[in-house]
């Protein structure tokens, strides 16, 4: 689905670099949240167009973040080209991701549904606070992941509730239950999505090709590094933080290299069991949602379908099995 | 495989989940939620057979429970109390002054583990991060039971305070105002007895002026301008635990929507306030130090503690983020210094017993 265009205001074409800015970044992008929101939208049955502006919303806030956030990081590449702040200038970048959420909210608003023009902006504004605070812990290495949790349900799970609460309240179903199991479902979601992109920077089930520790690299201490470092010693911190690649990192664990990644892949296990439990809540939040579901009187089949992904979308974030 | 399950607030049964009386077997380990509308809603258990959850010893839990690491709040003012008054030789009725301590001692045990219990059918114990272990939310005994022990170890704390309002009347009013006090601050407020603005100032009261002056009071000396004095003191350093307390949750209580001194200050004026609120304890030291100790302990007590200070206010300062593991490190700053604070302070009334047993050098 292209959701480059909603309202015939988007994109004008007068507009020097925008149209190529956008098609750059867009071009590689996988469109999961949209996709997301299809999955939910179907058994809700939602008009075509409702439809086609949740996912333009969506698409739109997540590629407004990466744009500000590859100027943030100072990421050189973004989906294996030129980050677009490199390519188009910082200033080009800042101002194409401002009218990303701008055109959000000059479409949704046209919508009017008032609560949901609310809930994305919370989701926004939450985003911004997530990206704030991740921004003031950059180069602090005894963070904890309990810490780094609260970051990331607000810079990373607030996009997954989105997808899963934003269909039911174009409906205007506001279901004070159903949004509570949503959120719940959203957070671990979001959560799961990160920890397993966490664990690429350490090159475990690395098939997208991200480079390696460039987190800790770049000063930031992810969750799988603060899983891993939880129990060290300040001298085994530093050993850590100076990792130049991999090899370095397991001689952290044993000095004899092999012995160092056997123990390392113990800690990986470790950390696997450790969202295997939010897994299973995750599990069990969809048996909840699949009850107020039921209670809906949707069709059965696109409910059953529906629940069906949901319980599989955590083999596709976390484990990234492709074939989900 | 773990099994979960989640009940409204309205529901008949949460109660019974919340409090570990749903089963004999079993335990339901409330589970946080980062979504501040959640615990309002809904909780989610995870349900534990007994066998799964791997327990202290009975004597641990009851440690960790009853927090003694926090009894020198009692003890310090105890010592001082006693050591004011064995060298004014002022101590009229010892046998009161020892039945108020022990008593002191049960009630507040008491009153650390009723504060558990509040704390965790609020949902509170979810957000405040504690350095201490949390035998309620690890499953390693139940709100019900800790309720239970609670009320024996206050009805035993009542049961010692009785002879001591029979002997020292005195003692009834100063028992009547702490009591009005610990009722006011604890049906006034919704949300936590130590996280709510007005609860803090109760808690300087109670810890502060009213527990110094009720030993005093206890022993038939009478209150005074110095005990006043020297609690009021006492009780700003303990607001200053306090604080740092909750500048090392500023975050989780600012999202939770819980309103006390630091969340309405927010990070950058907290850093500020802390610092302030520690100056101010030195000035308040000073002027008690002046007015009624020694030149040395007034200059040679001071120095040590204005220059022990110094790494906390680096410490505060150099904080750059709510959440991070700075936070962590103001907290064993601020408590270094008041440790310090109270190493001075032991050494000092120590120092007056020896000048009153040896005279003078």
């Amino acid at each position: 689905m292209s959701v480059k265009i909603f309202s015939p205001q988007d994109f004008p074409a007068y507009l020097p670099k925008l149209n190529s800015l956008y098609d750059d970044l867009f071009a590689g992008g996988k469109g999961f949240r949209s996709k997301l929101v299809q999955i939910v939208s179907k058994p809700l049955k939602l008009s075509a167009e409702t439809e086609t502006l949740l996912c333009q919303t969506i698409e739109f806030i997540h590629n407004a973040s990466l744009l500000h956030d590859d100027l943030i990081d100072r990421s050189q590449l973004r989906r294996g080209k030129p980050a677009a702040w490199t390519k188009y200038t910082p200033e080009y970048a800042v101002l194409a991701g401002d009218y990303l959420l701008a055109r959000v909210m000059v479409n949704l608003s046209g919508h009017g549904n008032i609560k949901l023009v609310q809930y994305t902006s919370g989701i926004i504004s939450d985003l911004l606070e997530g990206e704030w605070l991740q921004d003031s812990v950059v180069g602090d290495f005894f963070i904890t992941v309990a810490q780094l949790d609260r970051i990331h349900n607000l810079k990373t799970a607030s996009l997954f509730k989105w997808c899963l609460k934003a269909p039911f309240i174009a409906l205007e179903n506001y279901d004070k239950e159903l949004h509570v199991i949503l959120d719940e479902m959203g957070t671990l979601l979001g959560q799961l999505f990160q920890r397993s992109d966490d664990l690429l920077d350490y090159d475990i089930r690395n098939d997208e090709g991200k480079v390696i520790l460039g987190d800790l690299k770049s000063g930031y201490l992810n969750s799988f590094g603060a899983f891993v470092s939880a129990k060290m010693s300040r001298s085994e911190i530093d050993q850590m933080v100076k990792s130049k690649d991999l090899s370095d990192f397991y001689i952290i664990f044993d000095p004899d290299q092999a012995a160092g990644k056997e123990k390392f892949l113990s800690k990986v296990n470790q950390f696997d069991a450790v969202n295997l439990q939010k897994i299973e809540l995750y599990h069990h939040y969809v048996q909840q949602l699949s009850g107020k579901l039921m209670l809906m009187k949707l069709d059965k089949t696109s409910t059953e379908q529906l629940v069906q992904i949901l319980n599989s979308l955590t083999d596709l974030l976390y484990f990234r099995k492709k074939s989900v | 495989m773990s099994r979960y399950v989640t009940l409204k607030k309205s529901d008949a049964d949460f109660l019974k989940y919340m409090w570990g009386t749903f089963s004999g077997t079993e335990r339901a380990l409330p589970i946080e939620s980062l979504n501040p509308g959640t615990a309002q809603e809904s909780i989610t258990f995870e349900i534990k057979n007994l066998k799964e959850i791997k327990r202290p010893s009975d004597l641990f839990i009851f440690s960790c429970l009853i927090k003694w690491n926090y009894f020198f709040l009692l003890f310090i003012p105890l010592f001082y109390v006693g050591v004011k008054n064995y060298v004014f030789q002022r101590i009229f009725d010892p046998t009161s002054f020892g039945l108020a301590a022990a008593a002191s001692l049960f009630l507040f045990a008491g009153l650390n583990i009723r504060n558990d219990v509040i704390d965790h059918v609020s949902g509170f114990d979810r957000i405040i991060k504690t350095a201490g272990k949390k035998p309620l939310l690890l499953g390693w005994t139940t709100a019900d039971s800790a309720n239970h022990i609670s009320w024996i170890l206050c009805v035993i704390a009542i049961a010692l305070a009785v002879p001591v309002c029979i002997r020292q009347h005195e003692a009834v009013r100063v028992v009547g105002i702490t009591l009005g006090l610990f009722l006011a601050g604890n049906f006034l407020n919704k949300n936590n007895y130590k996280f709510n603005h007005f609860s803090e100032f109760v808690l300087f009261l109670i810890l502060g002026p009213a527990l110094c002056s009720g030993y005093q009071v206890a022993m038939g000396s009478g209150v005074d301008t110095e005990i006043l004095i020297f609690g009021t003191v006492w009780g700003v350093a303990v607001l200053f635990l306090l604080y740092i307390v909750q500048f090392s949750n500023l975050f989780e209580t600012s999202q939770a929507g819980i309103k006390n001194t630091l969340t309405q200050m927010g990070f950058d004026r907290s850093k500020i306030f802390l610092m302030s609120w520690w100056s101010f304890f030195i000035l308040l030291w000073t002027v008690y130090h002046f007015l009624y100790a020694s030149q040395f302990w007034l200059w040679f007590g001071t120095a040590i503690l204005i220059f022990w200070s110094l790494p906390t206010f680096i410490q505060i300062t150099s904080t750059h983020s709510p959440i991070g593991s700075d936070l962590i490190q103001v907290r064993k700053a601020g408590n270094r210094a008041f440790a310090l604070m109270n190493g001075i302070l032991v050494f000092e009334l120590i120092w007056y017993i020896y000048t009153q047993i040896q005279g003078p050098l």
